[in-house]
C-alpha cells in the first residue's frame, strides 16, 4: 500500500507541474510569471533535498546552505554578465568599471566559457564544503556547536560578499543579464525551458537521494543521526560518512542556486543572510525532516505562502509565518508529511476496520 | 549673565586703547540702527566691523546672529532660548551689555513679538565674516569661543593678539582655554628672537597640549624659522607628544575593547545560562533584548508625556528594573507556552524561537514602527575627560560597571543560593537532579525568567548606544551565541573570557583591517580555536562530558 | 483504493490548478495588451515599496505619499477621465521578491506605471523587468547616478543635485573654509560612488590626497568607538568635517558616539546625505543639533505649496489612521514620490494616453509646481532639475536652512568628474553615449 501511495503522489505530483501548469500557461490561463515563479520554487526544493539529506537523514544542521546556493548563483551570475558585457562590446562588466578597475579580476577569467562556470559551480561549493566539513568534523563539532559554527560562518561570508573590494557587487549583487547560450533570457519560451529544466533536475535530484537513503550508505548516515558513537565503535569511519553527505548537500544547493539565477535575474548577498539560512532550514522542518518528499513539498509550499501572503498580508505575514514555525516544532515534528501519515493512518483505522486485511 | 560680566569686563580693560574710535562707534551705532538711508547702514557696519572695538561687538554679534532687536528705540538682543513660557531674557547692547531687569530688579522677560526686529539684509551682514571670529570670542557658548579661537590661527597683527589675551584672561571652559592658548603661544613663538624664549614657548605649546600641538611644532621645524637648535627641539618636542597620544590611544582602543566586550558578556549571560540547564537554543534571546529596549523607551515616553517630568534622570532608573521584569515575564510566558515541549530538543528548540522571534519583530514593528531612539539621561551623556587626549564616554563606563554588577550577581546566585545549587544541579543531570526531588519545570522557568531578564537589562544598556529598531537582537544574535559556544556552554567564567576575548580580540583587528575583516577574521579564529577546545574555553570533565 | 484515488485524480487537479491561478487571478480576466488605456472607469498603477522587513520604516511613508497623490488626483477627477487604482504589494525588502512583485505588476496586474524602491539594490534588481517588459518605474530616492535607463523616471538627486553643492559649501568661506574630509558611509554601492565623486572633486578644488579618508561600515554596524577615535585623531588640527553616507539604523550610535568622545558639530561638524526628518522623526536629536543635511527640499521650506502639502500630509495620515498620525513629517524623497505621481499623471494628460511610451515622450522637458517650487524634467533624460538646499539639524528634527542653490540645479546622471566621456540623451541618442 506504500509504494501504491508514492507513486499515485509522484503521478499526481507530475501530472501537475510538468503538464497541467504549462499547459495552462500555453493554453493562456496562467501567464508566464507564474510558470518561472514556481521555476524560482523547484530550485529552493532542490537545495532542500541537499538539507534533507544531512539534517533530517545524518542528523547535522548545517546553517551554511544558504551560502552553497549562492556560491552557485554567483557562478553563473558573473557568466552570464561576462558574456552579456561581451556582447556590448566591453570587457569589464558596468560595476567594474564604476569602481575604476582596470583588468577584469583572475577569479572572473574562467567564467567566461560556460563549460568552466558549470564545472567552477560545482566545484567551488563542494572544495569549499570539503575543507570546512573536514575541520569541523575532524574536531567533532556537532550538534548545536555545528549549527552555530555554520552560521558564524555563513555570516562572514555573507560580510565579505557585502564588501565592494570583493569584486562581486557588495550589496547590489549581480543582475541585469540578456541570454544564456545565445538565448534571450525575457522570452517566454526560454522561461519554459528553464522552467522544465527545473522540474527535471529536481525530479533527477530526488531520484538520486531516494537511492542514497535507501543504500547502506543512507543507512548509515540514519545510525550517525540515532547515535554517533555507537557507529563509530562498530569501526565506521564517521568523519568520512559525514564528510560524503555534507559535500553531497553542498552540491545540491549549489545545483539549486545555478538554475535559481536565470529565473530571478539577480543575486545578492540577502540571499545567504542569517534570515534567509535559517528560512532554508524551515522549509524542511515544515515539510517534514527525514523524508524527501516532505522537503520537496515544504520549500513549496512555503515559498508559496511567502509569495501569497506578501501580496494579500502585507503587515501579519510575518505573524503567519512566525506560527507555522512555532505550531510544526510544537505539534507536528514531523513536519506536513508527518500530519499527512498520522492524518491518514486515523482516517485508515476507522474507515476500515480491516487495516492487517489490505496489507 | 556671567558671559554678560565677562564682556564688560573685558570693555572695560580694552577701553583706553580704543578710545579714539569710541565716540565715532555711537554716531556709527545710531546710523545703523535708524539708517537715514540702506547705503548708509551698510557703510555704518562697514566702518564698525573695521574699527574692531570691543564694546561694538554684542551689537555685532547680535546683527551677525540676526537677533537684533528694538524696545524703545534701544537695541537689545534676547537669549538664545526662551525661558519656558516663549519669553526671552534681554540684554542692552550699546553702549553697555547688560541684563535689562524691570522695576522690581528681576529680569525682564518678553516674548519676541513685544519686540521689534532690525532686519538687517544678508549683504550687510556678510561684512562682518572677517571679524566673525573676533565677535565669537566673546559668545557665551564655550563651543562657538573654541571655534573662534581655532580660527584666529596663524593672525600676527597685535590688535587682534591683545582681543585675544583679553578674552583669554576670562576664557572658563578648558576646552576653549587650551586652542586659545595653543594660537596665543604660536603667535609668540613665531615672533620670538632668542632661542631661549623660543625654547620656552616650545615648552608651553607642549605643556598645553592641545589637538593642533605636534602639527603646529612640526611645521615650526620645517620652517626653521629662528635657527636649528629650536628647529630640533620643536621637532622632539613634537615626537614625544605624538608619543604620548599613541600611548592614550592604546588606552582607548583598550577602553573600546572593554566596552564593546561587557556588551557581549551581558547578552550572553543569559544565553548562556538558559542554554546550560535547558539545552535551549534560543533565537528569540535577542528579541527579549529588543523587549527590555522598547521597556526603556515606553518608560520614558510615560514619564516624559503621561507624568509631564521631561529632563529628568529617573525614567532610566526606573527602565533598570522594569526592563528586567518586563522581559522576564516575557521569558518565562515563552517558557510556559513553547519552550516546555523542547527540553534537551535544541535543534527543535532553535527552529521554534526563530519562529518566535518573527513574530516578536513584527509586532514590535507594528507597535511602535518607527525608529525609535531613547534620550541619554543627563548623567550619562558626555565623557569622563580623564587627560585632554584621552576621553572616556559616560555611557561605556555605566555599561562596564552594570555589566560587573550583574556578574557579580549571576555568580552570587549560581554559587551561593539553593536556587543557584539546583540550576547546576539540573544543568548538570536533569534526570537525576529530578529523581533527587528538585522540581526541574520550577527551575527551568525561574532561569528562563532570570536569562531572559539579563537580556533585558542588556537592551536597556544598549539603549545608551544605540538606537531602538524591532530587529535590533538579531544584529546581536549570532555573536552572543558565538561568546557562548566559544566560552563553553554553561560557563560563567567561559562567558566571561570569551566575552571579553572577543571584544578585545575585535578592537586591535579593527585598528588594523577596516571593520567588516575584523570581524571575519574573529570567526575564522574561533572555527580554528574549536579544533582544539571543541566544547569551549572550559568543558565539562569525566564521565558526564559524553552525552 | 486505488480506483478511488484514480478517480479523485481529475478532481485533484482541477482544484490545483484553480489554486495555482488564484495567485494572478487578473491575467484571465482582464487580458489583452492595450486593456489599461481601455478598461472602464480606472487606470491602474503599482506601488513597489517595502511595508515589511528592515526597509519598511523608510519605504512606508512613500507608499503613503503616492496614495496621498493619488486620492488628490482622483478626487479632482482622475486622469484623462480616469481614476487611478493603485496595486499595492509588499517586496519585503527582500530584493529577489522585488523582481518577482515587479513581473507581477507589469505581466499579471498590467499597471500603466510602477512607484518604488527605495535602494540601489532594489531598483538594479526590476531594472531588467522594466527593460523587458517596457514598463515605466518612478524612482523618488537620491542615488548614485551612473545609470540612464529608459524605463526609469528618477525624480530623486543626481550626485551633483546632493553632493557636490553640499562639498563646495563646506569649502567656501561662509561654510567654514573647511579643508579636511573625512568620507565615512555604509558599504554599499550609493556611499561608494558617491565618495568616488567627492573625491574627485575634492581633489580638483587642490584637497590634498592625505587630507581626504575613506571609510566604510557594513550595514546595521553599531560599535563606531575605533571610528570616532580616528576621526578625532584626523580632526585634532582643525579645519576638517565629515561627510557622511551613513545608512539607516547606523546613524543614531554614530552621532551619540561622536559627541560622547567630545566632539562637536563646531569643531567637526557632519554632513550627511542620507539622514532626512522622516528619520529625524523619533530619534533622539539631542546629539544631531547642530550638524548639517544636504538634500534638495526640506519640510521648513516656507513656500506656500509646501506649507499646504506639509498640512494635507499629516491630515492624509491622521485621517487614514497612519500610525503617527498628525505627527508626521515629510521629507525629500516623501515629496519627490508625491510629484512623481503628478508628473506621471500630468505627462499622461499632455500625450492624451497611458501608453508608457507616449508618457515618456511627454515628460521630457515637462514642469510642475511640487512642494518644492517649479521643477522641471530634463529635456533629454529622465532627471528632474531641482534646487539643492543645506540644513541645519534643529532639537525639534527639523532643519534650519542655510544654504539654497540660485535657481534649479540640472541633472548630470553622468558625473563630468568620474565619466568626463559620457553622458545621458534619449532625445538624440540612445540612451548613454560617449560625448565627442
Amino acid at each position: 500500500m506504500k509504494t501504491n501511495n508514492n507513486t499515485l503522489l509522484y503521478i499526481l505530483f507530475i501530472a501537475v507541474f510538468a503538464i497541467l501548469l504549462p499547459a495552462g500557461y500555453l493554453s493562456g490561463l496562467l501567464s508566464v510569471n507564474t510558470i518561472s515563479v514556481w521555476g524560482r520554487y523547484f530550485c529552493f526544493a532542490i537545495a532542500a533535498l541537499g538539507i534533507d539529506l544531512i539534517w533530517g537523514y545524518t542528523g547535522i544542521l548545517s546553517m551554511c546552505q544558504a551560502f552553497f546556493f549562492c556560491l552557485g548563483s554567483y557562478g553563473i551570475a558573473m557568466h552570464l554578465l561576462l558574456k552579456k558585457t561581451a556582447a556590448a562590446g566591453a570587457v569589464l562588466p558596468d560595476f567594474m568599471a564604476w569602481n575604476k578597475i582596470e583588468t577584469l579580476p583572475f577569479f572572473w577569467q574562467p567564467f567566461q566559457s560556460f563549460g568552466w562556470s558549470l564545472v567552477l559551480c560545482l566545484l567551488i561549493p563542494a572544495v569549499f564544503a570539503f575543507i570546512v566539513g573536514f575541520v569541523l568534523f575532524r574536531s567533532r563539532i556537532k550538534g548545536v556547536y555545528m549549527a552555530i559554527i555554520t552560521q558564524a560562518l555563513t555570516l562572514a561570508m555573507w560580510l565579505i560578499f557585502l564588501r565592494n573590494e570583493t569584486n562581486l557587487g557588495g550589496t547590489n549583487g549581480l543582475t541585469d543579464f540578456s541570454t544564456i547560450l545565445g538565448f534571450p533570457l525575457s522570452s517566454s519560451s526560454v522561461k519554459l525551458g528553464l522552467y522544465m529544466i527545473s522540474f527535471a533536475v529536481l525530479c533527477g535530484a530526488y531520484f538520486c537521494c531516494y537511492r542514497i537513503t535507501h543504500s547502506k550508505f543512507g543507512r548509515v548516515l540514519q545510525a550517525i543521526r540515532d547515535s554517533e558513537s555507537r557507529v563509530s565503535y562498530t569501526a565506521y569511519k564517521v568523519v568520512d560518512y559525514k564528510l560524503a553527505v555534507f559535500v553531497v548537500a553542498a552540491l545540491l544547493a549549489a545545483v539549486g542556486g545555478m538554475l535559481y539565477l536565470p529565473q530571478t535575474g539577480i543575486i545578492t548577498p540577502g540571499r545567504m543572510d542569517v534570515k534567509a539560512s535559517v528560512e532554508m532550514v524551515m522549509w524542511v522542518a515544515l515539510g517534514g525532516r527525514g523524508n524527501l518528499k516532505g522537503a520537496v513539498i515544504g520549500a513549496l509550499l512555503v515559498n508559496f505562502l511567502y509569495s501569497i501572503c506578501t501580496s494579500l498580508f502585507p503587515d501579519s505575514w510575518l505573524f503567519i509565518l512566525g506560527f507555522l514555525f512555532v505550531i510544526t516544532v510544537l505539534y507536528f515534528d514531523k513536519g506536513f508529511m508527518g500530519l499527512v501519515d498520522s492524518i491518514k493512518q486515523r482516517f485508515s483505522a476507522t474507515r476500515f476496520k480491516t487495516p492487517q486485511t489490505t496489507h | 549673565m556671567n558671559t554678560s560680566l565677562r564682556m564688560l569686563m573685558c570693555c572695560f580693560l580694552l577701553l583706553p586703547l580704543f578710545s579714539a574710535g569710541q565716540d565715532s562707534a555711537s554716531i556709527y551705532t545710531a546710523q545703523l540702527l535708524q539708517p537715514p538711508a540702506d547705503s548708509v547702514r551698510t557703510q555704518a557696519i562697514g566702518r564698525l566691523a573695521a574699527l574692531r572695538i570691543p564694546a561694538t561687538f554684542p551689537l555685532l554679534m547680535a546683527i551677525n546672529d540676526k537677533k537684533l532687536y528694538l524696545l524703545d528705540q534701544k537695541a537689545v538682543t534676547v537669549d538664545s532660548k526662551p525661558t519656558g513660557e516663549g519669553t526671552y531674557r534681554l540684554y542692552s547692547l550699546y553702549p553697555d551689555n547688560t541684563l535689562l531687569t524691570n522695576s522690581s530688579g528681576q529680569p525682564l522677560l518678553l516674548p519676541l513679538s513685544a519686540l521689534k526686529t532690525v532686519d538687517i539684509p544678508r549683504g550687510d551682514r556678510l561684512q562682518l565674516a572677517g571679524i566673525a571670529p573676533l565677535l565669537n570670542l566673546f559668545s557665551n557658548d564655550a563651543q562657538k569661543r573654541t571655534l573662534a579661537y581655532s580660527q584666529l590661527k596663524n593672525t600676527g597683527d597685535s590688535a587682534t593678539l591683545s582681543i585675544l589675551q583679553a578674552a583669554l584672561a576670562k576664557e572658563t571652559n578648558a576646552d576653549a582655554l587650551r586652542t586659545g592658548k595653543d594660537v596665543l603661544y604660536a603667535a609668540q613663538l613665531y615672533k620670538a628672537t632668542t632661542t631661549a624664549n623660543a625654547n620656552a614657548y616650545i615648552d608651553s605649546i607642549g605643556d598645553n597640549w592641545s589637538d593642533n600641538a605636534p602639527v603646529l611644532l612640526r611645521n615650526y621645524a620645517k620652517a626653521g624659522f629662528l635657527n636649528q637648535e629650536t628647529a630640533h627641539y620643536a621637532a622632539a618636542k613634537a615626537i614625544s607628544l605624538e608619543k604620548r597620544y599613541d600611548s592614550l590611544q592604546r588606552i582607548q582602543n583598550f577602553f573600546s575593547g572593554l566596552s564593546l566586550g561587557s556588551i557581549l558578556i551581558l547578552i550572553a549571560l543569559g544565553l548562556s545560562i538558559v542554554y546550560g540547564l535547558a539545552g535551549i537554543i534560543n533565537m528569540a534571546h535577542g528579541e527579549f533584548m529588543m523587549i527590555g529596549a522598547y521597556t526603556t523607551y515606553c518608560t520614558q515616553v510615560f514619564f516624559t508625556h503621561t507624568l509631564g517630568i521631561p529632563q529628568t534622570d529617573i525614567f532610566f532608573l526606573c527602565a533598570l528594573p522594569l526592563s528586567f521584569i518586563v522581559a522576564g515575564a516575557m521569558g518565562w510566558i515563552l517558557e510556559r507556552l513553547v519552550i516546555r515541549h523542547l527540553y534537551a530538543k535544541p535543534l527543535e528548540s532553535l527552529l521554534a524561537t526563530w519562529g518566535v522571534s518573527l513574530i516578536l519583530i513584527q509586532t514590535a514593528r507594528l507597535l511602535f514602527g518607527d525608529l525609535t531612539a531613547v534620550k541619554t539621561p543627563q548623567l550619562l551623556s558626555g565623557g569622563w575627560q580623564v587627560s585632554p587626549h584621552l576621553t572616556l564616554p559616560y555611557n561605556r563606563i555605566f555599561i562596564i560597571v552594570l555589566t560587573l554588577i550583574m556578574v557579580l550577581f549571576t555568580y552570587l546566585m549560581l554559587f551561593r543560593t539553593r536556587l543557584g545549587l539546583q540550576i547546576r544541579a539540573v544543568t548538570q543531570n536533569r534526570q537525576m537532579s529530578a529523581c533527587l526531588g528538585i522540581e526541574t519545570r520550577r527551575v527551568a522557568s525561574i532561569t528562563f525568567f532570570i536569562g531572559s531578564g539579563l537580556a533585558g537589562l542588556a537592551g536597556c544598556a544598549i539603549t545608551l548606544i544605540g538606537n531602538v529598531v524591532p530587529d535590533m537582537g538579531q544584529t546581536y544574535i549570532v555573536d552572543s551565541f558565538l561568546v557562548v559556544v566559544t566560552g563553553g556552554v554553561g560557563k560563567l567564567a567561559g562567558t566571561i573570557f570569551s566575552g571579553l576575548g572577543i571584544g578585545f580580540f575585535t578592537k586591535i583587528s579593527e585598528s588594523f583591517f577596516q571593520a567588516v575583516y575584523g570581524k571575519v577574521f574573529i570567526l575564522l579564529f574561533i572555527m580554528l580555536f574549536m579544533q582544539y577546545k571543541p566544547k569551549g574555553l572550559f568543558p565539562d570533565k569525566g564521565r558526564i562530558a559524553e552525552d | 483504493m486505488r480506483n478511488a484515488f484514480l478517480k479523485q485524480l481529475p478532481i485533484l487537479l482541477l482544484g490545483a490548478s484553480a489554486l495555482f491561478s488564484s495567485c494572478n487571478n487578473s491575467a484571465g480576466k482582464t487580458g489583452g495588451a492595450d486593456s489599461a488605456a481601455t478598461s472602464k472607469e480606472t487606470v491602474k498603477i503599482g506601488v513597489l515599496h517595502s511595508l515589511s522587513g528592515t526597509m519598511a520604516i523608510s519605504e512606508v511613508s512613500l507608499k503613503d505619499a503616492v496614495q496621498m497623490a493619488v486620492d488628490e488626483i482622483n478626487a479632482k477627477g482622475g486622469v484623462l477621465g480616469k481614476q487611478i487604482e493603485p496595486v499595492i504589494v509588499d517586496p519585503a525588502s527582500d530584493w529577489d521578491l522585488f523582481a518577482e512583485k515587479a513581473k507581477e505588476l507589469l505581466i499579471d496586474k498590467k499597471v500603466s506605471a510602477v512607484f518604488g524602491c527605495w535602494t540601489s539594490v532594489s531598483r538594479k534588481s526590476v531594472l531588467p523587468v522594466f527593460e523587458q517588459n517596457n514598463g515605466l518605474l518612478f524612482y523618488p530616492v537620491q542615488y548614485e547616478g551612473e545609470e540612464c535607463s529608459n524605463s526609469v523616471i528618477y525624480t530623486g538627486a543626481t550626485p551633483n543635485q546632493q553632493l557636490i553643492p553640499a562639498a563646495e559649501y563646506l569649502m567656501s568661506e561662509k561654510g567654514g573654509g573647511y579643508k579636511k574630509f573625512y568620507l565615512l558611509g555604509t558599504d554599499y554601492v550609493f556611499p561608494r560612488t558617491a565618495n568616488k565623486i567627492l573625491k574627485a572633486y575634492l581633489l580638483s578644488k587642490g584637497i590634498p590626497k592625505e587630507n581626504i579618508i575613506e571609510e566604510y561600515t557594513p550595514f546595521h554596524h553599531q560599535d563606531y568607538q575605533t571610528i570616532i577615535s580616528k576621526v578625532k585623531r584626523f580632526a585634532a588640527d582643525g579645519k576638517a568635517c565629515i561627510l557622511s553616507t551613513i545608512n539607516g539604523d547606523s546613524n543614531v550610535p554614530f552621532y551619540k558616539e561622536f559627541a560622547n568622545q567630545g566632539l562637536s558639530s563646531a569643531t567637526c561638524p557632519i554632513m550627511a546625505f542620507s539622514v532626512a526628518e522622516d528619520e529625524l522623526r523619533s530619534m533622539d536629536t539631542e546629539f544631531l543639533v547642530g550638524h548639517l543635511a544636504a538634500w534638495n527640499y526640506f519640510q521648513s521650506n516656507d513656500l506656500p505649496e509646501n506649507k499646504k502639502f506639509v498640512a494635507d500630509f499629516k491630515a492624509f495620515c491622521a485621517k487614514k489612521g497612519l500610525p503617527g498620525g498628525d505627527k508626521r513629517v515629510t521629507d525629500d524623497p516623501i515629496c519627490w514620490a508625491y510629484t512623481g505621481v503628478y508628473l506621471w499623471a500630468k505627462a499622461a494628460e499632455k500625450a492624451g494616453s497611458f501608453d508608457v511610451s507616449k508618457v515618456r515622450n511627454a515628460l521630457y522637458g515637462l514642469d510642475f509646481p511640487s512642494p518644492d517650487g517649479l521643477v522641471k524634467m530634463d529635456p533629454r533624460n529622465h532627471h528632474l532639475a531641482k534646487p539643492v538646499v543645506i540644513g541645519e539639524i534643529k532639537p525639534d528634527g527639523q532643519f534650519d536652512i542655510i544654504w539654497k542653490s540660485e535657481g534649479l540645479v540640472d541633472p548630470q546622471p553622468w558625473s563630468p568628474l568620474t565619466s568626463p566621456d559620457k553622458d545621458c540623451d534619449w532625445v538624440n541618442h540612445n540612451g548613454t553615449y560617449a560625448k565627442k
